[in-house]
């Protein structure tokens, strides 16, 4: 009697690359919490090392994209890389304990195992953006999906031009990577700050993001529209007022980049937690230009 | 395509032949309040259990491939460190004896997704890949708008696909497998009185679908009637339950959430399939909602499967089975809905 | 002595935990104890002090305290206030300690004196309208159900013994239902109210054909107005709807804005 055959799928198709794509679905790096450091009362910055060496070295990934952290049966999510694509599976994540997964992550101590998935997403176009004026803007934890982009700039310095960091927070305390506004200077980037409310140890600027952003497009003679890129990130209100004021500064939407925020279970392209019309952040985005932007509904 | 008749009490050959597998078919669960039988898919265990004259299904084969709840790995916990363990959750085919055209389409435009380049799921995959199916024609119901969809035929997707002639079966032969299997029944070439009646019955099929969608030019409408105010209307009723999209045999959205066990040595990851019209679909840590009232996640529903998957597949992620119209206690249907929003204007 | 424990290299202490039971049947703690295969493992995850149903030992000193049942008398307001005093973690236990349960249906009398003849006859006794316990004291959190399910009970213990976040389903019971490929009981001709009450029972009832009282209190953005709707078109009468959605006292704010 003709029988029907069990069909193991990772064997089944091994002529492909589907075999290792399948068998990698539910595949996690092994890696080290090798350092937390405590940056502001709610955000840490942790330091993660791939375990395998080769993996570790193996472990490729581009600015603007993200990682799955996970914690075995506490939970998993995406967390944007924040640190040098140059540094390979040395990772270093920004996290804000403000749900389950990352308040428990903020309780464990340096040595936990943790398991990474990744890297996933689109990512910034550094490369197209040398010989060009750079506009980094930031708004509260929007600062750490651009650290990737920045340490690229940094890294290769010479082959920018004039480079902005314009970073928004709401209050001094909330300020991120503080520590390291002093080497930023130093590689001559333009850092202006400004926040929304000042302590008593506020010297600089108080106010909104856009007002920093309006003498920046002031000094360039209101025209953006040669030469320059702009990576914006931050809460989604401040996305409007930014872009716009871009666009009216004529600089060209596809110039701009944004990286967006939302819900993800897999992160490969198949949950749909992170939607936005039928367009997968995970797989799309999070970094999109402003045009994709602007063809997707209740994208900002 | 092979096509071949086989005589109608031969049937039960063909279910002897496959009987010693899992074997899910549509069978009767009870009766309505009309007194009418509802009817499910589930595993058969004797002949007289199949109904293959079934009108519809409450609910498709998904549950079989994308089980509501899924294991996707489970952890051991020792001394600081953790092993990960993977199990795609099948170990033996299944046979799927009587699906409806409209279910064979809605696993193929599942592939598309999840068997797809960029990160195939090894869950749905290895399940797919070790089912065995034999479609069957359908008799068209009030409310089935499978025709407006493209999804009242099938062309690939299955092992055989069964017409009832009368006196016997046509049957259309799509593997080898099954052309194997036919071997074990008194098969014969179809007549030309054959090739006449089952044309002839395609016909009468055809004239049967009464309810119609038109979904021409949808994507544009979609996008130029996003702030509608009919949205709001349907909003209104919806009860953000998930019942359509529990029905819906073309649903995949899931959730994942990761339990620890009683004795803290041992923990599971746990897919659950989610419906964005449930309150937190779109909800992140910290509790900012993207869609947080029930318009915009009905809307979104509509926009993901009328217009991003048109966009991204050339096809629309609905086969037009009409479950989630019928499941629906508030009587949203798809093609009120869509008819809404052409002409502005809600039915009450 | 209880060895060190530890998840994730993170230290899980041993919670004193106690079990109080005001004005209820103690039905939802004895659905604590009613499943044997996991019983020790769970009995094990906390250290229990006070467990009336299991052990005579009693402790004041506790650090969680689970209450089931609804406040109706003086001295329960009195015991609720220490236990709140003494408890870290305040925990309602089961849908009387939650919305007032069973018991609060005789709020709906509005001469209390004339229920209390009628029950006690010539043995009253010392009654007052009932009240969920978060009239009183700050609960931390609830667990609902009428009982309580001793699986949602497990997951959220440990989650709380962990450290990790408690949440509900904020969905409500007819996602679980149709997962479980039931029959929609309106199919059947019997109310349910399944598609306004929260989930997390997994469609307890429903799956074993009997329509949703509601126990489990209202989900997240519950649709009354459309339940009202729905029960007119299946023909159900608009008093077995309220009689439904009155019986364990989760709907009573929901209530007011419906149509009598």
């Amino acid at each position: 009697m003709k029988r029907l055959d069990f069909v193991d799928v990772l064997s089944a198709d091994r002529s492909s690359a589907r075999e290792s794509d399948l068998n990698n679905f539910e595949y996690s790096y092994k890696a080290e919490i090798t350092s937390v450091y405590r940056l502001t009362d709610t955000e840490k910055l942790y330091q993660i090392r791939i375990v395998d060496k080769v993996q570790r070295h193996h472990f490729a990934f581009r600015p603007g994209q993200f990682v799955m952290l996970e914690l075995p049966g506490i939970g998993e999510g995406p967390f944007s890389i924040s640190s040098s694509p140059s540094r390979h599976g040395d990772l270093e994540l920004c996290v804000r304990a403000v749900g389950n997964l990352t308040n428990f992550l903020s309780r464990v101590a340096r040595g936990t195992v943790v398991g990474i998935s990744g890297p996933f997403g689109t990512s910034f176009p550094v490369e197209e953006m040398e010989n060009s004026d750079v506009l980094l803007i930031a708004g509260g934890l929007g600062i750490v999906p651009l650290r990737a982009p920045l340490f690229c700039v940094l890294e290769n310095r010479s082959r920018y031009n004039q480079v902005d960091i314009i970073y928004g927070a709401r209050n001094p305390s909330e300020m991120l990577f503080t520590y390291q506004y002093q080497m930023w200077r130093q590689f001559d980037i333009n850092l202006e700050i400004i926040v929304d409310q000042a302590d008593a140890t506020w010297q600089g600027p108080v106010g909104l993001i856009t007002e920093v952003l309006k003498k920046r497009i002031k000094t360039a003679g209101n025209d953006l529209s040669s030469n320059t890129y702009a990576i914006v990130c931050g809460p989604p209100v401040m996305f409007h007022f930014v872009c716009d004021m871009l666009i009216n500064a004529r600089l060209p939407m596809q110039k701009i980049f944004v990286s967006l925020e939302r819900r993800m279970h897999c992160g490969r392209g198949k949950c749909c937690r992170c939607n936005i019309g039928a367009t997968y952040t995970c797989l799309s985005g999070p970094v999109f230009d402003y045009w994709s932007v602007l063809n997707m509904k209740e994208a900002i | 395509m092979l096509f071949k008749v086989f005589p109608e009490n031969a049937l039960e050959i063909l279910y002897d032949v496959l009987a010693p597998y899992p074997l899910v078919g549509p069978q009767a669960k009870g009766k309505d309040r009309e007194d009418k039988d509802i009817f499910v898919f589930d595993y058969i265990n004797s002949f007289a259990e199949l109904r293959l004259d079934f009108p519809t299904t409450i609910h498709s084969v998904k549950k079989f491939l994308l089980p509501s709840r899924e294991n996707l790995c489970t952890f051991n916990l020792f001394d600081g460190d953790w092993e990960k363990y993977v199990d795609f959750n099948i170990y033996k085919p299944h046979v799927f004896f009587g699906l409806h055209p409209c279910d064979i389409n809605a696993l193929n435009k599942l592939d598309k997704v999840l068997t797809g380049p960029v990160y195939p799921d090894p869950f749905y995959s290895s399940k797919r890949k070790n089912m065995f199916i034999i479609g069957v024609n359908c008799n068209p119901q009030s409310w089935c708008f499978c025709k407006s969809m493209g999804a009242d035929t099938v062309y690939s997707g299955f092992d055989m696909f069964l017409t009832d002639l009368g006196d016997k079966y046509f049957v259309e032969i799509l593997s080898a497998t099954a052309y194997d299997i036919l071997t074990q029944l008194p098969i014969a070439d179809p007549s030309e009185a054959d090739h006449r009646r089952f044309i002839e019955l395609m016909d009468e099929r055809n004239r049967n679908f009464v309810c119609q969608v038109d979904s021409s030019d949808l994507t544009k409408i979609l996008d130029l009637e996003f702030q509608s105010p009919v949205w709001q209307e349907w909003g209104d009723r919806c009860m953000s339950c998930g019942s359509c999209a529990s029905v819906c045999p073309t649903c995949y959205c899931y959730g994942v959430k990761e339990y620890v066990d009683l004795d803290l040595t041992t923990a599971t990851k746990q897919r659950q399939l989610y419906s964005c019209n449930l309150i937190d679909f779109a909800m992140v840590a910290g509790g900012h909602n993207f869609r947080p009232d029930s318009p915009s996640r009905l809307k979104y529903r509509y926009y993901h499967k009328h217009r991003g998957f048109q966009e991204a597949y050339e096809e629309a992620l609905c086969v037009g089975c009409g479950r989630c119209g019928q499941a629906c206690l508030a009587d949203i249907t798809v093609p009120d809905v869509i008819d809404s929003v052409r002409r502005q204007k809600v039915p009450k | 002595m209880q060895k060190i424990r530890t998840y994730l290299g993170i230290e899980i202490k041993y919670p004193k935990t106690a079990f109080f039971e005001l004005s209820s049947c103690e039905g939802c703690q004895l659905q604590i104890l009613n499943k044997e295969a996991t019983l020790l493992n769970f009995l094990d995850l906390v250290e229990i002090v006070n467990f009336r149903e299991v052990m005579s030992n009693r402790s004041n000193d506790y650090e969680i305290a689970f209450v089931e049942g609804s406040v109706t008398r003086a001295d329960e307001v009195t015991q609720l206030l220490e236990i709140r005093q003494q408890a870290k973690t305040l925990v309602a236990l089961g849908s009387c300690a939650c919305f007032g349960g069973v018991n609060q249906l005789k709020n709906r009398f509005q001469n209390l004196e004339w229920v209390k003849k009628e029950v006690y006859g010539n043995h009253p006794i010392e009654t007052q309208e009932v009240r969920p316990l978060s009239d009183f004291v700050t609960v931390d959190f609830s667990i609902y159900g009428c009982p309580v399910k001793k699986e949602e009970v497990e997951e959220i213990v440990t989650n709380l013994v962990l450290g990790k976040s408690i949440e509900h389903p904020r969905y409500p019971v007819c996602m679980e239902c149709t997962a479980n490929g039931n029959i929609c009981l309106f199919n059947l001709g019997e109310p349910c109210l399944g598609p306004v009450t929260r989930a997390g029972c997994d469609a307890w009832c429903p799956n074993n054909r009997m329509g949703c009282w509601g126990c489990r209190g209202p989900a997240d953005d519950a649709n009354l107005r459309q339940l009202q709707k729905i029960m007119d078109d299946h023909n159900i009468p608009r008093q077995a709807m309220f009689d439904r959605l009155e019986c364990f006292g989760g709907f009573t704010s929901a209530m007011k804005e419906m149509d009598r």
